[in-house]
């Protein structure tokens, strides 16, 4: 049974200077099953972001339908909780207070809520920070945080919109792995938007591919790769590898371009006996 | 490093610390020197400029006659009643604007108007209104402050994260607690900085309606001094009035600062 | 990465139509906002909720408003106050602007002074007018003491914040690409410092404005506070309306032909983080 279903979202804006209307969603349909990690990948400005913000109920749809848990989405909801890229921790409240949020929100009194605060701190590897306020603790720390916050809420389903963007690289692959590692624990469902093309293969059981404006979905591949994962045995994995490359010709979308680097990637890859450590191979735009 | 010992450190703080408040110390009394040197030179008459000993005595006859506690409790029971009123009033009335994109920029311009009004240029209405006395410097003090603490708060709402306040929403946060959970705090930085400059408006208001319409406070004692060329007294009440500044400064909105916006990392936009 | 079509534009929508246009305009966005607010006046003056002798219409106000002009006392009262105003801003920032320089750049200056600037900054430059008076009476010089110092010290304490904030590396890119002390100064010191003095002048002139006005209800003999006070003695709620808007509106004047198209020409030209739009 599918927990998020998307059902041929269109949206359109009005530029606000110009007064002309753009589309910013062409005609996205995909869905995301209870307990699945699927990404949303595509070219920068393709409307990816737009697609998890009309998921999160902060933008409304001009046509089409979405749907989690077989409710139509008006407005945002704990039910649908949100990981940011620039990770909007409230600065005024301690750790705790970030994680415990959600809770007090819903009334929930704070001999309750404090327990399940913590246990869902030391998830995220946070325990003994509870008294810090946001700005002490470092970028992945941060994100940590974010993640735990919206976790502690139990919703059908998170939202993560770039959460590993704007870390340092090594943190962002420590953070994929501790990722894969929460979800492994508690199946939450997640609905993820990148531009990282490892990082969607990495994390994913499946990746919705965009094509870039106006958007349709250019194809739904499905990530071959058991988990639990780690890096170190990922990048050796030729399926992974696979996966990379035809999610990056996708995105390029000339053919020529993609069989000549498919090419000299499998070359590389028969002739050398330990792979080399690709580096993001999505890159940051 | 080991041979150190807690007790030699802490000698090194306090000699730091001591060196500090001698640095600190040093202009006022070489101002004190040149100032003493000057009048004794110039042999200027006291009732164009005191000798620094007339001041003292001006400031130990008021001191000992109860007169100065009388005026400057006069003064900052206005001041205390004024900022609590704009506080009440401006704050509240600050976020309700910035909540609203379309709401603020249309009061923008008028606030911005009534800034530059606020205080002193009210005084001639608020005395017509409410009369010589109390009510009318109480209401410029409010005044003075209001519309710098609304258009500051304003500013402060505005400038809050979309990402911050999306957040919250996405977590359940009903309509009304957004209030006190994320505009209160998240304009926190610009209400200090609105509070600074409605309290700078607010202390001058203050000093200018009780020249006009008040008999007691520090205000009106120095300009009662005036006409009796008593410029000791006036000397030593300006100093009054400089010392009762820092203290509202240091010892209420410093501490304000430093245990909200710099202990929550926000950076405050500082003038 | 191929994007096509990066933005599909479609129909030109509902932009076309002349209102939204003209709710971009800078004068609409600016003035739009009083007409509905001379409008509510009007109708709480018309429908007397409050006494006449208290509160009075725009209608009236624009009557005195002319009748002023006619009789001539307000254009005289007017520059009376704007040349006080003037006189005492340029001898301010005259003294300010290089004494701020100088305390910043001057460890020795700084020591010597900071305790003092923070001191005389503290006592509220209408608390001089009094002792200003015993030594020049009321003229020209008291007044323009009292702007002088409203304006030199918030200048100065700005300057001085002005100038720690000048990025470290920037001093350091321009000596490493071969400039001097003094070009330092001058190249990267003085222009990076600039929003602080715009923020200075700003302050300055909100404290100084509003000293002027004391100073003329106190104990002036001619100008638009005195025109004010003069009204409310006589007990005609009119002239103290006439008197607030006039002060307004030069205030508007001052802001829109002065501060603004300075701020303007360096802080946003130059794409610095504007702290000048703090309310002043």
């Amino acid at each position: 049974m599918s927990t998020l279903e998307i059902k041929n979202l269109h949206k359109e804006y009005v530029d606000a200077y110009t007064g002309e209307t753009v589309t910013a969603v062409g005609d996205v349909s995909f869905s995301v099953d209870r307990g699945e990690f699927v990404s949303i990948l595509g070219p920068s400005g393709c409307g990816k972001t737009t697609v998890l913000n009309v998921v999160a109920g902060f933008d409304k749809l001009t046509s089409g339908s979405v749907e989690v848990g077989g409710k139509p989405v008006t407005a945002p909801s704990p039910e649908r909780g949100v990981v940011f890229q620039s990770f909007a921790l409230f600065p005024w409240k301690t750790v705790l207070g970030n994680v415990a949020f959600g809770l007090r929100m819903r009334g929930v009194p704070r001999r309750e809520r404090e327990p399940v605060a913590r246990q869902y701190l030391e998830l995220v590897g946070l325990e003994g920070f509870e008294r810090k306020f946001p700005h002490e603790l470092s970028g992945g720390m941060q994100q940590r945080l974010g993640v735990a916050r919206v976790l502690a809420n139990e919703p059908e389903v998170m939202l993560m919109d770039e959460p590993f963007a704007s870390v340092d690289a090594q943190t962002r692959r420590k953070l994929q792995e501790d990722l894969t590692d929460i979800f492994q624990a508690k199946r939450p469902t997640v609905f993820f938007v990148t531009h990282d093309v490892d990082e969607a293969v990495f994390l994913s059981d499946r990746v919705v591919v965009l094509s870039s404006r106006p958007s349709t979905v250019a194809e739904i591949v499905t990530v071959p790769l058991e988990r639990p994962r780690n890096w170190r045995s990922v990048l050796e994995n030729p399926d992974f590898r696979h996966t990379v490359t035809h999610l990056t010709d996708l995105l390029a979308g000339g053919r020529a371009h993609g069989e000549e680097q498919a090419e000299r990637l499998s070359g590389r890859v028969d002739s050398s006996s330990e792979p080399p450590v690709r580096a993001d191979a999505g890159g940051e735009s | 490093m080991a041979l150190t010992s807690p007790a030699g450190r802490r000698g090194g703080k306090l000699s730091r610390r001591l060196s500090a408040a001698l640095w600190f110390l040093l202009p006022f009394v070489l101002l004190a020197a040149v100032w003493v040197v000057i009048v004794e030179v110039t042999e200027v008459e006291m009732r164009i400029f005191p000798q620094i000993t007339d001041v003292a005595g001006a400031f130990g006859e008021l001191w000992s006659s109860g007169e100065l506690f009388t005026h400057v409790g006069a003064s900052l029971r206005r001041v205390v009643l004024g900022v609590i009123a704009a506080i009440l009033t401006g704050i509240p009335f600050g976020i309700l604007l910035g909540s609203s994109r379309w709401v603020a920029a249309f009061f923008a311009p008028l606030l911005r108007f009534s800034v530059a009004l606020a205080g002193i240029a009210w005084i001639p209405l608020a005395t017509l209104w409410l009369g010589y006395g109390e009510r009318a410097v109480i209401f410029i003090v409010w005044n003075a402050m209001f519309f710098a603490l609304a258009y500051n708060t304003m500013l402060g709402v505005q400038r809050i994260p979309t990402q911050l306040l999306r957040a919250a929403r996405s977590m359940g946060t009903p309509r009304a607690r957004m209030f006190t959970e994320v505009l209160l705090p998240g304009a926190l930085p610009n209400i200090v900085t609105g509070l600074r400059v409605g309290l700078g408006y607010g202390w001058r208001g203050l000093v200018a309606a009780e020249i006009i319409a008040a008999s007691a406070g520090v205000g009106y004692s120095i300009f009662l001094a005036q006409k009796f060329f008593r410029t000791d007294v006036i000397i030593a009440f300006m100093i009054v009035i400089g010392v009762l500044w820092l203290i509202t400064d240091r010892a209420v909105l410093a501490p304000l600062e430093r245990r909200t916006v710099e202990r929550w990392g926000m950076k405050a936009v500082t003038a | 990465m191929t994007v096509s079509g990066a933005t599909q534009r479609t129909r030109p929508a509902m932009g076309g139509f002349w209102w939204r246009r003209l709710g971009r305009s800078r004068v609409v966005r600016t003035f739009g906002p009083f007409v509905p607010v001379v409008l509510a006046w009007w109708a709480v003056a018309e429908l007397e909720f409050f006494p006449a002798a208290f509160f009075v219409g725009p209608d009236v106000v624009v009557a005195e408003f002319a009748e002023l002009i006619k009789k001539g006392i307000l254009p005289a009262y007017l520059s009376d106050s704007v040349t006080r105003l003037w006189t005492g801003v340029v001898f301010g920032l005259l003294i300010g602007i290089p004494a701020g320089f100088l305390v910043a750049m001057s460890r020795w200056a700084r020591r010597l002074t900071w305790p003092l600037l923070m001191f005389f900054q503290a006592i509220a430059d209408i608390a001089w007018l009094p002792i200003v008076i015993v030594w020049f009476g009321f003229s020209l010089t008291a007044v323009t003491f009292v702007i002088v110092y409203t304006i030199v010290f918030p200048l100065m304490i700005s300057i001085v914040a002005g100038v720690e904030q000048v990025p470290r590396d920037m001093v350091r890119a321009a000596r490493s690409l071969g400039a001097g002390r003094f070009r330092v100064f001058t190249d990267v010191i003085l222009p990076g410092a600039l929003p602080a003095v715009a923020t200075g002048i700003r302050t300055g002139l909100g404290y100084g404005w509003r000293a002027l006005i004391a100073a003329e209800i106190i104990v002036g003999t001619s100008g638009i506070g005195f025109m004010m006070f003069d009204a409310r003695r006589a007990g005609e709620v009119t002239g103290v309306f006439v008197g607030m808007i006039v002060l307004g509106i030069l205030w508007f004047a001052l802001d829109a032909l002065v501060l603004a198209p300075f701020e303007r020409s360096t802080i946003e030209r130059w794409g610095m983080i504007q702290t000048a739009e703090v309310a002043r």
